[in-house]
């Protein structure tokens, strides 16, 4: 997970002729970290839930929003696309 | 399943505090304690013991059936628990839980030197440890201490009792062999933690732990007025005592307890040392000590939620369990009034 975002960085700083410059480079950009950081929280929470899940099944609603809410994080960084 | 790859604390966590959620609390043990053994076990097996009581039910019955059934739970939950786990956090859980390998080894050890029943020496072994069941069942079809030794060879056992079993074979007493063992475990629970934030706050759980112990063991030898020292059965490792200071205060109950509560178990452990100096027994002062390593598990478990600390808690809380409901069932055997048996509780 760490290594992919400085591998990330990586690529983002070695293209050079200023791809980062172009507006809808840098939102897409954007909208990518943001999917990693959600990615990233919704493993823990994710597992937590299977677990959760696998003690009383009846807590498989509660399990699967409180998994998906950080995507809320996607669809924020997704309106940068349209400001931009 | 192992030390290998990363660590799942969300997931066992998770699990975990399910399943604490079932445990007894003082409502059920207000009942439990007005219960004959036979309902003891009906209630039992309206529980999470279902399982238990109905596999043992037909061969066994009244307190044994209890006894086996809150044995074979135990070794059940925990063993879930290894199974959940991976990487750091199944390294820390193991350390806790190898104490049960360390009962089992005894037990047999024990059981060889005594000649009893393969059977019987079944029925009391904890199946909760990091001993699969392979090892187990060659540790049981072992007809000699010294095929013990070999089976144990691989695991941390495996040397100190090689050492210790010349000294066996000299005295014929099994002190050393059990030693061996109580000192390979204590050594392996406290060896090369480091780490972050959490584990150094288990750690001083666990360092908590063995101080109890130690002013457990002193107390015990002192009451006892044997001529034994109790540098001797001291365990390393705590930070509260040394081999000195136990031997001093072990003679006298209040200084020890005093002690305790100027040290830097005071601060976290206020009400519970409270009660430990009201304590005028042996018995009110290793409860007292009981509960207060479950106080303290507990609120490790709330500090650091997504750590191994919630998941030792439950561990805790689950052993305290058994040992209550085990309480009651002998108790009332044995013809003990509510009074007396409620005094033998520990409910947070």
């Amino acid at each position: 997970m760490l290594e992919a975002i400085s591998e990330f960085g990586n690529v983002a700083q070695s293209s050079t002729g200023g791809t980062l410059t172009d507006p809808s480079a840098a939102a897409a950009l954007a909208v990518g970290l943001a999917a990693l950081g959600a990615g990233y929280a919704e493993r823990g929470i994710g597992s937590a839930a299977v677990g959760a899940m696998a003690e009383d099944e009846s807590l498989f609603v509660n399990g699967l929003i409180l998994t998906v809410l950080p995507e809320t994080i996607v669809i924020l960084a997704l309106v940068v696309v349209f400001i931009v | 399943m192992s030390a290998a790859g990363s660590s799942n604390p969300e997931y066992v966590v998770a699990r975990v505090r399910a399943r604490r959620g079932s445990l007894y609390g003082d409502e059920e043990y207000r009942k439990l304690v007005r219960m004959s053994p036979p309902e003891i076990a009906r209630f039992m097996e309206e529980s999470t013991y279902e399982a238990e009581i109905n596999a043992l039910g037909s061969r066994h019955g009244g307190v044994d059936l209890i006894e086996y059934a809150l044995n074979a739970n135990l070794a059940d939950q925990f063993e879930a628990i290894l199974d959940w786990s991976e990487g750091r956090v199944y390294d820390l859980v193991v350390r806790y839980l190898r104490k049960f390998d360390a009962w089992n080894v005894k037990t047999v050890i024990r059981g060889i030197y005594t000649d009893a029943d393969t059977e019987d020496v079944e029925v009391d072994l904890i199946r909760a440890g990091s001993f699969d069941d392979r090892r187990i069942q060659r540790l049981l079809e072992a007809d000699s201490i010294e095929a013990v030794v070999e089976i144990l060879e691989d695991t941390i056992y495996g040397e100190p009792l090689e050492a210790a079993y010349a000294d066996f074979q000299e005295a014929d007493v099994l002190v050393p062999l059990e030693n061996a063992v109580d000192r390979a475990f204590y050594d392996h629970l406290l060896g090369s933690l480091g780490g972050d934030e959490p584990t150094r706050q288990y750690e001083r759980f666990l360092k908590a732990e063995v101080d109890f112990r130690n002013a457990r063991n002193a107390l015990r030898l002192a009451r006892s007025g044997a001529d034994l020292d109790p540098a001797d059965y001291f365990i390393e490792g705590g930070e509260l005592f040394d081999r000195a200071t136990l031997s001093r205060l072990a003679a006298n109950l209040d200084e020890l307890v005093t002690y305790i509560a100027d040290s830097t178990y005071g601060d976290d452990l206020g009400d519970a040392l409270r009660e430990l100096e009201e304590a005028d027994s042996l018995i009110a002062f290793e409860h007292a000590t009981d509960a207060a390593l479950l106080t303290y598990g507990d609120r490790l478990g709330t500090i650091h939620p997504v750590s191994v600390t919630p998941i030792i808690s439950y561990i805790l809380a689950k052993e305290r369990e058994v040992e209550n409901i085990r309480a009651i069932a002998r108790g009332k055997e044995a013809g003990l009034g509510s009074d007396e048996i409620e005094s033998e509780l520990v409910i947070q």
